[in-house]
């Protein structure tokens, strides 16, 4: 970035705008552990970084990109391990998350409108205030915002009852790079859906809300995998829940840092079942369980997991590092699904979250442990869409691509959004500004010709054998328990 | 620290391999972020973040980085309230490591800041960070207080409250000999605790104070201390056992904060307050009585045996409480960061309605009353030690 350039930014951003290497090197991550070597082949780090105040901020810096063919990489949290806040061609990253104001609330219908960078968790407290709160939110609600998880395409806690992002948000403000700021709602917002903001920067977003009610959780605990599947299935046709969250034993043991092999204990699964408290049934509940041959778990057992929601990566105080899948699954195809991710995976320390959703799905995350700095870690990370491949198999599908799954776009959009969102890119961005290398793969540095998630794709296929019998056993426990030990 | 260094500080404690273990369990999911009291003053650039503090000493770990003095800078810039500690998904002891690193800019010769250089010299020579006299340690005692020449128990006084806030120690002081406690206390010999020289990384002073001390309490026959600060009462807690095993003294010695005596004597019906006064107050939960130390009912039940007052409790209380901005040398080397933080909390304070905002650390006393005073605010400030004393027959 040259010193013209540097000059304009500053002259209008003045104390908004960084270029201090210091500052700038946190902005070339997410949560995901990629090996520096797959980094090394984008260029992930940023020359200059932006701190969103007002809408004319983002405006400024959309008008100097424009001008000067700079790359924009908009952020909000980072909180996400799919790399679209990554930077793939350096540029400005534009840091959304200090633009959290709630701007208004509206009794009718009750929706609540907010800037993109405030927090789900934030959000809740201030509307709880007022009777109100959020509908839905994502598990990583303490840190991640609300215009963070509509570009990435979430669903979450309430989703079973609710849907997804898409669903609750009804209208947004945009601002493009041709630096105007438009109003969408209903069909118009579905290209910035799932997109990572590669289109425009979201300023705005009105939410639907909900009258608050005290969340009421229940413990399941349930033998196998086909008790599992017909407890969900059967919860959605005769209750309403608020949300379902299953955890296998494994992943159960991993945050009690109990050392064990999958397959040498038990194959039970916790089901945590919130009810909003006018939507309880505690009868028809009863009689699920029994017909699933599952078993009530304390009321202070619920209270804990419900507790704890927020915090699945407790995980990895027993790691150090997890390899991550993440995916969409039919609910009625858990059963097989799942017996055949664990049998896959059989001599891993396998874990297992899932979100119950809307659309009789379920969103799982699968947690294989591991430990980054160890030197087979990188050829173990094939591993990681082992299970993703098995689950498509059962019908399931991507949760979202961001950058590291950009190849897949064609599957997660399907044909004919796909070819509307390339086509769209090419009219509005042809140079590529907004937030490149997301839903359309970037291209390896060194290697022009070739997309760096072919690349990926070729290299986990050609990996995952060798990662599958590559197994890494954890001994070590922390020691530092004092705040949240077992 | 440069290149393929450590934080030697984690090596002489033997905790290298644990913190290199911590440093890796990292989720990088940035609940620490939101809650940072410090994080706005960085112009909301993610590398005030104590996320991004970890994930630039873990770089420092694998020898790709260093400890520049813009990295020193943000690490000074911590009110160790740890709040991050608090929601760290995979409980990563952020505010010891931020301690760790803090001494090691101290052995670079880049930290500490200021300030904290300034209070450094004064424990030097004169055993306290305010540069008071030693001779005049036991000012505060009152003549009706007569500690005793040997007890079980001692009456740490610590120099905020030994020099500045004399009438928390007397209020203990004065209810120890109400109930017929009989204490000692070490007068002149009493050295600075070290919190605030430990917590801005002056390592070797920390060491000598500590050494001091915990020869003194041995050579006294102490079993039990009790202080009304916070600070020392957590650096006695927690800190004292580690150093005195690694400088190879012994250390069985119970530690207890005011407010768990008091409670205590409560319970016991010994003491019993029947003074009726009309208050509506709410309570600050200090960080380090609380998150530090987990004392977080003792002093509401202390509130709530006194006749007519009603607590009204902070949206932020208990282990989500804010900070007052005064901690980890924060106060001392960036008063206006500091100011602000206060402010803030007394707005919040403000908002419940009370008439009165109350807590038990000498700290957070000054900087609410500061703050009180700059606002104008409405509210009254009280010890909860303070309001005990009054109620009582």
């Amino acid at each position: 970035m040259n010193q013209r350039i540097r000059d304009r930014l500053k002259e209008k951003l003045e104390e908004r705008v960084t270029f201090d290497s210091e500052l700038l090197e946190v902005y070339d991550h997410d949560i995901g552990e990629i090996p520096s070597i797959i980094m090394s082949m984008i260029n992930c780090k940023p020359e200059a970084a932006i701190v969103a105040k007002s809408n004319q901020d983002v405006i400024d810096t959309l008008s100097i990109a424009n001008e000067f063919g700079i790359a924009v990489t908009p952020r909000g949290q980072g909180s996400s391990g799919y790399g679209g806040a990554i930077p793939t061609n350096g540029g400005i990253v534009l840091d959304m998350a200090c633009m959290n104001k709630i701007i208004s609330i509206n009794k009718e219908p009750l929706t609540v409108d907010v800037e993109p960078g405030i927090i789900w968790n934030n959000l809740s407290f201030e509307l709880r205030k007022i009777g109100l709160d959020n509908s839905i939110c994502p598990t990583s609600a303490p840190s991640s915002t609300v215009g963070g998880w509509f570009p990435k395409g979430g669903v979450g806690l309430g989703s079973m009852r609710y849907g997804s992002v898409r669903d609750v948000v009804t209208e947004i403000d945009v601002i493009d790079l041709d630096c105007k700021v438009r109003t969408y709602s209903g069909s118009d917002m579905e290209i910035y859906h799932q997109t990572c903001g590669i289109f425009g920067v979201i300023v705005r977003l009105r939410l639907k809300c909900i009258k608050a009610e005290r969340i009421v959780p229940y413990g399941v605990l349930l033998p196998n995998t086909e008790s599992a599947q017909s407890f969900i299935i059967k919860a959605r046709e005769r209750l309403k829940p608020y949300t379902i969250i299953l955890h296998s034993s494994g992943y159960i043991r991993m945050r009690k840092q109990e050392n064990y092999e999958n397959g040498n204990g038990t194959q039970d699964f916790h089901a945590l079942i919130a009810f909003e408290e006018s939507n309880k049934d505690d009868i028809t509940l009863k009689s699920i369980i029994d017909e699933s041959a599952g078993k009530s778990l304390s009321k202070e057992t619920a209270m804990e997991e419900w507790e704890d929601r927020f915090y699945p990566m407790r995980i990895k105080k027993f790691g150090p590092s997890v390899l991550v899948g993440e995916f969409y699954l039919p609910e009625k195809c858990f059963d097989r699904a799942w017996t055949e991710i664990e049998k896959d995976l059989a001599n891993d320390t396998l874990g297992m979250e899932a979100v119950v959703v809307n659309d009789n799905k379920m969103a799982v995350l699968v947690y294989i442990l591991d430990n980054a700095k160890s030197m087979f870690y990188q050829i173990r990370m094939a591993k990681a869409l082992r299970p993703l491949g098995i689950a498509l198999r059962y019908g399931g599908s991507f949760y979202t691509a961001g950058l590291w799954l950009a190849n897949n776009s064609k599957e997660l959009f399907g044909m004919k959004k796909y070819n509307y969102i390339v086509n769209t890119k090419k009219e509005r961005d042809s140079k590529l500004l907004l937030n490149p290398g997301k839903i359309i793969p970037p291209k390896i540095r060194q290697i022009p010709l070739l997309n760096i998630c072919v690349f990926m794709n070729l290299i986990s296929k050609l990996m995952s054998p060798i990662a599958k019998i590559s197994i890494y056993k954890n001994r070590y426990k922390s020691v530092f328990n004092e705040k949240h030990g077992e | 620290m440069t290149k393929n260094s450590k934080l030697s500080l984690f090596d002489e404690l033997g905790l290298s391999e644990s913190l290199d273990y911590a440093l890796s369990t990292c989720a990088r999911c940035g609940f620490c972020k939101p809650v940072c009291p410090t994080h706005p003053f960085g112009g909301g650039f993610e590398a005030f973040s104590p996320r991004s503090k970890i994930y630039h000493l873990k770089k420092i770990k694998d020898g790709k980085g260093e400890l520049t003095n813009d990295w020193v800078e943000r690490l000074y810039q911590c009110t160790t309230c740890e709040r991050c500690v608090e929601v760290c998904q995979t409980d990563i002891p952020l505010v010891q490591i931020w301690e760790a690193a803090r001494a090691e800019s101290v052995k670079m010769g880049s930290g500490p800041m200021p300030a904290h250089k300034k209070f450094g010299k004064f424990v030097e020579e004169f055993d306290n960070p305010y540069g008071e006299p030693k001779a005049e340690r036991d000012r505060w005692l009152l003549p009706d207080i007569k500690p005793s020449e040997k007890a079980e128990i001692l009456l740490f006084g610590g120099c905020t409250c030994s020099y500045k806030m004399p009438p928390m120690l007397q209020t203990g002081a004065k209810i120890l000999t109400r109930v017929g406690i009989p204490f000692c206390y070490a007068g002149g010999k009493e050295v600075c605790c070290s919190s605030p020289i430990l917590r801005t990384g002056q390592i070797e002073s920390a060491k000598r104070l500590i050494g001091s001390n915990v020869d003194l309490f041995n050579e006294m026959g102490v079993k039990k201390i009790v202080t009304p600060c916070s600070g020392c009462s957590k650096t006695l807690r927690h800190d004292y056992p580690v150093w005195a095993k690694h400088l190879g003294k012994k250390w069985d010695i119970k530690v207890v904060h005011f407010s768990e005596i008091y409670v205590d004597l409560l319970r016991q019906k010994k003491l019993k307050p029947v003074r009726e006064l009309k208050r509506k107050v709410t309570y600050h939960d200090p960080c380090h009585l609380g998150r530090a130390q987990n004392i977080y009912d003792e002093p509401r039940e202390i509130l709530n045996s006194i006749p007519g007052i009603e607590l009204i409790e902070m949206d932020f209380k208990r282990k989500d409480s804010k900070c007052c901005g005064a901690g980890g040398g924060v106060k001392a080397n960036y008063p206006d960061m500091a100011t602000e933080i206060s402010n803030s909390r007394v707005k919040e304070a403000e908002e419940t309605g009370a008439d009165t905002l109350v807590t038990m650390c000498p700290f957070c006393q000054t900087s609410f009353t500061q703050s009180l005073k700059a606002l104008n605010s409405p509210l009254q400030f009280a010890g909860v030690e303070e309001l005990l004393l009054e109620s009582l027959e």
